[in-house]
């Protein structure tokens, strides 16, 4: 089965309030792809779609080229976390995976398996009431692998995480997408996938903003500004005026470059014999450029609230 | 289905809730048929009373524990939100409520066997001391009799369709609480509301198509004819009445949002 999850034109309203409009994308295997935007903009609608939960009125959701609902052991094609709550607090973790196994015709050693992959193997048998969110959320992870399924759909994994626990599943994302899976994950911080996400598709009022690589993105959203650390301050300005960059002054030695990039001003700096000591070109963290991109998508915008 | 239902079984022996309403299903059938066996009491020869029934009056209590297992199978997952978990474990929404039945049902004779003879056996025990001997007529409850036979088997029978009906209902409601309401007020309002209707055309007609009523034909043993509805057919009404709550249940999990 080809693994990919393909999302077209799905519209859904709830009486008048408009869930999804129109919402299409592709995810493709091999990468981290984050569905991101701000809360209220359709991604666990999608996401719920995607697994036959919710209906829509328009468009179809198709896990490897099938809609969900006609696969007999689901959980083998794709994994999903959707709400790491959703349990029976009395039922240990162990359990309330061996169930989801026996559904799926898997055998109890796979749950110990998974069990071993999130870190889970010593509270397995204790009650899953007892756990906190970031013990669910590995749970719900252990979940999603239990059927070693191609897609995996996680809604909001790194809610409840502890740093440490961010940047196990960080690096638990990125490994699953380097076997060759296609793994989408949604949130409503960008931040949470910075080094992780190699796709993004960023959602607001129930359809796609933007669909891009996270490489374009950061490279659109990084202008060309250099800060300079130089000692003969007045030297490096006159020669980078002269190639038309814009020098200001920022503090006692250092200075800040527009409008040329790093190589081309070590280039001028070494032509005109002006020492420096050190140079960095400014980059656009993932969360600026998904701010920028978002900044008209926001459901609900500050000055609107602050009203 | 194999799976669905391995699924479902797994699910129900791995919290301590179903056991024990199980359990308790079987103590108060068995218990209140005990305490009904020694509060009536037979004079003479002709008193007329229907000593099976008797014996089996502890299943109207014992529905209410079965009733309250079956809608927690489905009240639970709702309550939690576990149910998105299962359906997308299972999509196929007649396979899942089939495979719920099946374990609910399996559940329910684990309780009805137990309790029904247990209800039998206070009757055997304790009647006789009652007035019910040879010499009024009585013989010992006997399970190798025709019609005590149909009725503590038949018993059993009604409890699991008692309960298949309570897991329609709750697949309906999804909501525990609404579900326990909706199924209580079915078997014991029916009842009430049959007592206020004074034609007596009527109250024949809604005894007959009344779940708890109809179904209840089965537990009697003695003036079979001026029931309103026969042991058997009134069994058949209560399924009919499980079979349409399970339909209904399973349209509306198959049409609505999870």
């Amino acid at each position: 089965m080809e693994a990919t999850i393909e999302v077209n034109g799905l519209r859904k309203a709830y009486g008048s309030t408009v869930a999804l409009d129109g919402m299409t994308f592709t995810v493709t295997p091999g990468r981290v792809t984050a569905f991101v935007g701000p809360n209220g903009a359709g991604k666990s609608t999608t996401m719920r779609v995607v697994l036959g939960l919710d209906r829509v009125d328009a468009g179809t959701a198709l896990v490897g080229g099938r809609p969900y609902r006609s696969l007999r052991t689901p959980l083998r094609h794709v994994g999903a976390l959707l709400d790491a709550s959703a349990l029976h607090p009395a039922r240990s973790g162990r359990d309330h995976l061996l169930w989801q196994a026996h559904s799926q015709g898997l055998p109890g050693q796979r749950v110990d398996e998974v069990l071993t992959l999130t870190g889970l193997a010593d509270v397995g048998r204790r009650r899953a009431g007892g756990y906190s969110l970031g013990m669910r959320q590995r749970l719900g992870v252990a979940g999603a692998l239990l059927g070693d399924p191609p897609v995996l759909m996680l809604d909001e994994p790194f809610n409840g995480l502890d740093p440490e626990g961010i940047r196990w599943m960080r690096g638990f994302l990125r490994a699953l997408a380097a076997e060759g899976r296609a793994v989408l994950v949604s949130s409503h911080l960008m931040s949470e996938l910075q080094d992780t996400a190699g796709h993004l598709v960023v959602v607001g009022r129930g359809k796609v903003v933007a669909d891009t690589s996270v490489a374009d993105l950061i490279a659109a959203a990084s202008s060309d500004r250099v800060t300079l650390r130089t000692t003969a301050r007045t030297e490096a300005m006159t020669a980078l005026a002269r190639v038309g960059a814009t020098v200001a002054v920022t503090e006692r030695d250092t200075l800040t470059v527009d409008g040329l990039p790093a190589d081309r001003v070590v280039t001028v700096l070494s032509e005109a014999g002006v020492p420096f000591s050190e140079i960095a070109a400014h980059r656009a963290t993932l969360e600026e450029a998904y701010m920028e991109l978002t900044r008209d998508a926001v459901e609900f915008r500050a000055t609107e609230v602050a009203r | 289905m194999r799976s669905a239902l391995y699924a479902e079984w797994t699910k129900l022996r791995t919290t301590a809730g179903p056991f024990w309403l199980v359990v308790l299903a079987a103590v108060l059938t068995t218990a209140l048929s005990a305490v009904a066996a020694r509060a009536v009491s037979c004079a003479a020869t002709g008193c007329g009373v229907d000593a099976p029934l008797v014996a089996l009056t502890g299943v109207q209590l014992g529905q209410a524990v079965v009733a309250v297992l079956a809608v927690m199978v489905v009240g639970d997952e709702y309550r939690t939100g576990m149910i998105r978990t299962t359906l997308a474990a299972t999509p196929s929404r007649a396979i899942l409520l089939g495979a719920k039945s099946l374990v609910v049902a399996g559940a329910t004779l684990a309780a009805a066997v137990p309790g029904v003879l247990g209800a039998w056996l206070a009757g055997r025990l304790i009647m006789p001391g009652r007035g019910f001997t040879a010499e009024h007529g009585y013989a010992p409850l006997s399970l190798t009799d025709g019609g005590t036979l149909r009725a503590f088997a038949g018993s059993a029978l009604y409890l699991t369709l008692v309960a298949l009906l309570s897991l329609g209902i709750a697949a309906a409601v999804r909501d525990a609480p609404t579900g326990v309401g909706v199924v209580l007020g079915v078997l014991y309002m029916a009842p009430i509301l049959v007592a206020v209707v004074s034609d007596p055309d009527w109250v024949r007609r809604l005894r007959q198509i009344m779940p708890s009523d109809a179904g209840t034909a089965i537990l009697h043993t003695v003036d079979l004819p001026s029931l309103p509805i026969g042991p058997w057919p009134g069994l058949g009404v209560l399924a009919l009445w499980s079979a349409g709550a399970l339909l209904l249940g399973g349209l509306l999990l198959r049409l609505r949002d999870a």
